[in-house]
């Protein structure tokens, strides 16, 4: 008799799953089509040589592989990527933090103006702020020259200067991604409990000592989601300005694994060495992920 | 449970429909008698799109044989070749296309076509001298495949033109009518330079080797002998220095983007602009000053040779009676009427030679636009764009690009760089 009830349970369990399970089918299928099937396909086309049109491919096992990790542009441009994560990570994530805490903690007046004009930004397309940026430090003949020129100065030639072009570049990112981090982080801020902050006042603790040993750890949680979406979705986001504005030059000198990638599929039709990057990039980016897992993520609070 | 099975039923049914749907849309006759063909082509609609349309329009209005349907292809002329290849694998095939010169060898070595010669000869034996009686030979010689075999009739052509500011070069004491050879340019830019403080020449910087092309051969050197790399000549070595030491010795002539080159040129901070006549509506449109384009400079005492931009008309129609179709409708396109809407929608140079002068061509055009003028006078000096051969082709067109930023950066001299470019390129292309 008992196991008669617990087999109808399992099965009561069961259907219970059954349509949960179905309700999931949807999303299943969106993601096999548009993410795994993708990734299975990265993998095999990065054993084989391919140029895109041609209605055959060459299988050639690991040579791509070899090609790719033995040419020393794929260094260069390795180093470039890191370059650009350091960069964003400042401009992104530790700046927006710092704004997102004067202008909830510190400032009195003008926050809604404040908030308003940092987010701005973020709804202009990244392509008209690459074409405005462009624009507006042509070192020739743009507004900043000329500014820059009543005062003697000169700008360096940025769009074909090593390392000023990934500065440049790395700025009219911020122009998207700015305004979103910033308000993620002044949500968070805006949410921690404003007794300790008035407690902490009222005993004079410095304000960067506030910053860094109460809003710090109290917004981990979101601080850290910030910080991996800023690597993660910036490198990905910088795409459009170096599409836009310099194609990986000069000489590779702004180019980085994302837009390597595309630029070796694209633009020189080698699959194969394409999908390898992105191998790589994807390699690159486990590892990374399960180092902040490992370290950071023990010491996040998390309210609930 | 009964409900889901309907709705899964009725998800797979719309997807079934959309799929059918699909196949009914590619039929292929007409239903009045007329012999439908596609043409493809490539240009959105604010890259001469509009005027595609209307010239099909007008086509369709007046044939009552044929029935065109014309079909966008996005991404360029490479877009194009791989909707061909999926369409080839299916079995069809368009009956008109575009061609970009980088494709040709690539298009005739592996897609079935008919070159346009052998269906006039055919069907419209009347017709036999239309193309040697409207083209230039060395404008044909264009669309000749590396086995010399005419695979099409070049159809949008551009080449690279001198944009000059008169104002400045007066202001600077120079003839207002721009620098006739490339040394001429080197001494304006220096002039300009000292007289005025601002630059005096930008050299064009996309990412294709295009006018350095027209810079090396018009010196006489070659970009390409038998397969073979062999930019590296004296003349390929000496053309280069002049550039590189414009710009990295006198710093009389701008290193930058392209883009950011032409809003110089516009707004007046450098004399002259070494670029495209596709940029002619650009900079017409925007200059407050009294601009002009120049024939494209030579080199003392030689011929300029400007390779040809643009793409060709290739016929892809399998069954006779498509092919028919197909050429009825070029003959059309090629009209000296149908290739000034041409030229007028898109800025390109006509291929005929004689569309500019023709009342019914663009005589009025070109009064009103004069900066054309220059870009269709140096037609005799087009070449055909050099494309390396193989798929390693294009890696060499970007090692070329790689050596362009090294010696505009003043990293090592000419004659290194184009040696060692040349072995890497002729390495990669055995």
């Amino acid at each position: 008799m008992s196991s008669l009830t617990a087999a109808r349970r399992m099965l009561q369990i069961n259907r219970e799953n059954a349509i949960g399970y179905l309700l999931l089918v949807p999303s299943i299928i969106i993601f096999a089509v548009f993410t795994f099937w993708p990734i299975i396909y990265t993998v095999y086309l990065s054993f084989f040589d391919w140029n895109m049109i041609s209605p055959t491919k060459e299988y050639v096992g690991l040579k791509n592989y070899i090609e790719v990790l033995s040419d020393p542009k794929t260094y260069r441009i390795l180093g470039n990527t890191f370059l650009y994560i350091a960069l964003l990570l400042v401009i992104n994530c530790a700046i927006p933090y710092i704004f997102a805490f004067v202008i909830d903690i510190v400032l009195k007046k003008y926050k809604n103006f404040y908030k308003s004009a940092l987010f701005l930004p973020a709804f202009i397309s990244l392509v008209v702020g690459s074409i405005l940026f462009t624009w507006m430090l042509n070192p020739v003949s743009g507004p900043l020259a000329i500014v820059f020129g009543w005062i003697g100065l000169e700008i360096p030639n940025w769009s074909k200067a090593e390392g000023w072009i990934i500065v440049v570049l790395s700025l009219i990112t911020s122009w998207k991604i700015f305004g979103y981090n910033f308000i993620l982080l002044y949500a968070s801020i805006n949410g921690i409990s404003r007794e300790i902050i008035e407690a902490a006042k009222l005993d004079n603790i410095p304000l960067w000592r506030i910053f860094i040993q109460i809003i710090l750890p109290m917004s981990s949680a979101t601080g850290i989601y910030v910080f991996i979406i800023t690597i993660v979705q910036s490198l990905q986001y910088v795409f459009t300005p170096v599409k836009v504005v310099s194609q990986g030059g000069p000489d590779y000198a702004s180019s980085n694994l994302i837009y390597h990638a595309y630029h070796e599929a694209f633009v020189v039709y080698r699959t194969g060495h394409s999908a390898t990057l992105s191998i790589i990039t994807m390699a690159l980016f486990l590892l990374l992920l399960f180092l902040e897992f490992k370290f950071v993520e023990r010491g996040v609070y998390y309210e609930n | 449970m009964k409900r889901w099975l309907l709705a899964t039923l009725c998800i797979g049914f719309t997807i079934f429909l959309a799929a059918c749907n699909n196949e009914a849309s590619s039929e292929s006759s007409g239903n009045d008698g007329k012999t439908v063909i596609e043409y493809w082509h490539v240009n959105a609609e604010t890259q001469g799109g509009q005027t595609v349309t209307q010239l099909v329009d007008d086509f369709n209005k007046q044939s009552d044989t044929v029935e065109v349907v014309a079909k966008y292809n996005p991404d360029m002329y490479k877009g194009l070749m791989q909707n061909m290849q999926a369409e080839a694998a299916a079995g069809n095939s368009p009956a008109v296309v575009q061609i970009g010169w980088a494709f040709l060898n690539y298009f005739s070595e592996n897609f079935e076509y008919v070159s346009p010669q052998t269906v006039i000869d055919k069907h419209f034996p009347e017709e036999k001298t239309f193309l040697k009686d409207h083209f230039l030979p060395n404008v044909m010689d264009l669309a000749k495949n590396a086995k010399g075999d005419q695979v099409g009739i070049p159809y949008s052509l551009s080449s690279p033109v001198l944009y000059i500011n008169r104002d400045m070069l007066k202001e600077a004491g120079l003839d207002e009518n721009g620098p006739q050879t490339w040394e001429e340019v080197k001494s304006f830019s220096k002039e300009i330079k000292e007289r005025t403080g601002k630059y005096g020449f930008y050299f064009q910087e996309p990412a294709d080797n295009w006018a350095t092309q027209a810079l090396l051969e018009s010196n006489g050197a070659s970009f390409l002998t038998d397969g073979k790399a062999t930019f590296a000549s004296d003349e390929g070595i000496e053309a280069y220095q002049l550039l590189t030491d414009m710009i990295v010795k006198d710093k009389t002539a701008l290193h930058i983007g392209w883009d950011q080159g032409v809003q110089s040129f516009i707004d007046g901070s450098v004399a002259m602009a070494y670029t495209t006549i596709a940029q002619r509506s650009n900079i017409q449109d925007n200059a407050q000053f009294d601009v002009a384009a120049v024939r494209s400079p030579i080199w003392e005492g030689k011929d300029a040779k400007l390779p040809a931009g643009g793409a060709m008309l290739a016929i892809t129609a399998q069954e006779e009676e498509k092919q028919k179709a197909a050429w009825e409708f070029m003959s059309y396109l090629y009209s000296v009427e149908a290739m000034a809407e041409w030229t007028k929608g898109t800025g390109y140079v006509p291929p005929r030679h004689d569309v500019a002068d023709a009342e019914n061509g663009l005589k009025e055009y070109l009064k009103e636009n004069e900066m054309m003028t220059a870009a269709i006078e140096q037609m005799d000096g087009v070449v055909p764009w050099a494309s390396f051969p193989g798929d390693a082709g294009l890696q060499a067109e970007q090692l070329l690009l790689d050596l362009r930023d090294q010696l505009l950066k003043g990293s090592v001299s000419p004659k290194e760089g184009l040696e060692a470019t040349e072995d890497e390129v002729n390495e990669l292309l055995q």
